[in-house]
């Protein structure tokens, strides 16, 4: 039996105004993959994995999750979700981590990531408890876990919300330059909880400028340049013999 | 001229029943004010026009004419329609004590609304974010996190209405009403001693505001705690 690929993109397009982020990019990730997504800021790399949610619209394209569609339809300027319900359920088995962390200030760490789970898959309260001091413990915060996310560090506060994320217990984890807002020192702890991700066979796709780390961590790179695909393959090819000029100028500044 | 303070030790139990009415006028407009409020503000944010235009009219009326207008229109307004008169509801609206309860609670959810519009809309897009990516309904996303932290944010404005409220209800004297001010004003009427009650009603109206000042800082301390060691701790907030 061959199995649908965890996650297929299909000549994703997004324009905002006059200006064209994404000028139809493709995608497959399978179970177990870890693709980085690189790029200079503007190629749209963020847009581009803000899409796969529908945290921004495309403007064009398709979406679909082991097989299934996301059902989308014209709206005023892009595609929306056709199906709310669809949309919702689908989101709960796509985890997504921000840059800036975005946790519920008014609730402890712990209470942020029962939240979910508890509230959303309505599993009970001592089994999700359970489990979130089982995460927490495992992105190494089981400590502070009736603090409040403004009592923590950068670093702590993104190891939670990758915690937050694990509780859902998403099929795939997008990474959106998941170490970017953070002090150079607090970078290692966070990459250190993701490369163990990454170990555990996870699906993820990742946004990030952290090129040592994509090189090691990831089965496919894909690096994109205004909008479009400009190199894609293992990370021995893009990093040692990219085909593309701009690729190479790209990894020749930030190595 | 001569100030004699006994007289508001004689009038001191008329002051406080003046007291309760005001209370009570006060109270029961602000509770139903938020509950009026919520899906005001709730509509008013709504980025379909058809539901935010409904909810700016009311506000763009209440907010903009005055309360004393409001009142009248209430209570000598309603009465004149025979509708009015035959209806169930004209047991309620011949009460000039109900009439102010309407009058105030329209023009204070009015302002309330657009306070909890602005909390609501304060929670920082992010947050919002991190609702959808779990897969949360717009439901859930409100009465779970949007709210909540909405509640946090509202409290020092909010206090700020209830205040305001509770100045504006002295206007309750003028439908004959015998609140905290009308009752002052019918000592005075007995007395000619409209200086040492008229210090002891505002004494009264001061002695309430503290209150609710000291109750809002309580509550806020307690909603906001988490707020407490930010600056202090966190040098690195992205």
């Amino acid at each position: 039996m061959s199995k649908d690929p965890a996650l297929v993109l299909k000549d994703i397009h997004k324009t905002f105004g006059d200006h064209e982020v994404l000028k139809g990019i493709s995608l497959e990730a399978h179970d177990g993959d870890v693709i980085s997504i690189l790029g200079s800021s503007g190629s749209g790399k963020s847009t581009f994995l803000r899409c796969i949610n529908l945290l921004e619209n495309p403007t064009k394209g398709e979406i679909q999750f082991n097989g299934e569609a996301l059902q989308l339809k014209q709206g005023e300027h892009d595609l929306i979700a056709a199906d709310m319900k669809q949309l919702t359920r689908l989101r709960q088995k796509i985890g997504f981590v921000f840059q800036n962390f975005n946790l519920w200030p008014h609730m402890t760490i712990l209470q942020n990531v029962m939240e979910g789970p508890l509230h959303v898959l309505n599993r009970p309260k001592k089994e999700v408890q359970e489990y979130a001091e089982y995460l927490l413990n495992k992105v190494g915060i089981a400590d502070k876990k009736h603090m409040y996310p403004n009592q923590l560090s950068g670093g702590q506060q993104q190891r939670v919300a990758i915690a937050r994320t694990l509780a859902m217990d998403p099929q795939i984890l997008l990474f959106d330059e998941p170490t970017s807002a953070l002090d150079p020192e607090l970078v290692g702890e966070v990459l250190g909880v993701m490369r163990g991700l990454a170990d555990e066979g996870r699906t993820m796709l990742i946004v990030t400028h952290e090129m040592s780390f994509a090189r090691e961590v990831s089965s496919e790179v894909v690096f994109l340049h205004q909008g479009l695909v400009e190199e894609q393959g293992t990370p021995e090819k893009v990093f040692g013999s990219p085909d593309s000029e701009r690729c190479k100028a790209f990894l020749s500044t930030v190595f | 001229m001569e100030l004699d303070f006994s007289v508001v030790i004689e009038y001191l139990p008329r002051l406080l029943s003046g007291t309760w009415m005001t209370i009570k006028l006060v109270l029961l407009s602000i509770v139903l004010g938020a509950i009026v409020a919520l899906p005001l503000a709730l509509a008013r944010i709504s980025k379909n026009p058809l539901i935010s235009g409904l909810p700016f009219a009311y506000i763009f009326f209440f907010r903009g004419t005055p309360l004393l207008v409001q009142i009248f229109l209430v209570y000598y307004g309603a009465s004149q329609f025979e509708v009015v008169r035959e209806s169930f509801m004209w047991p309620v609206l011949r009460e000039p004590f109900w009439c102010a309860i309407i009058a105030f609670t329209l023009n204070t959810s009015a302002y309330t609304a657009e306070i909890f519009r602005g909390a609501i809309q304060a929670i920082p897009e992010g947050e919002v974010e991190a609702c959808k990516v779990i897969g949360m309904t717009k439901t859930q996303m409100y009465r779970r996190i949007l709210l909540p932290r909405a509640f946090g944010i509202v409290l020092p404005a909010y206090g700020n209405e209830i205040i305001l409220m509770l100045k504006a209800s002295a206007l309750a004297s003028t439908i004959t009403l015998l609140d905290l001010t009308g009752m002052a004003r019918t000592i005075i009427a007995r007395t000619y001693t409209p200086i040492e009650i008229f210090l002891a009603a505002g004494a009264i109206y001061l002695l309430i505001s503290m209150v609710v000042i000291y109750i809002f800082r309580l509550v806020e301390k307690r909603q906001n705690r988490y707020l407490g060691t930010q600056s202090i701790k966190v040098p690195d907030k992205g």
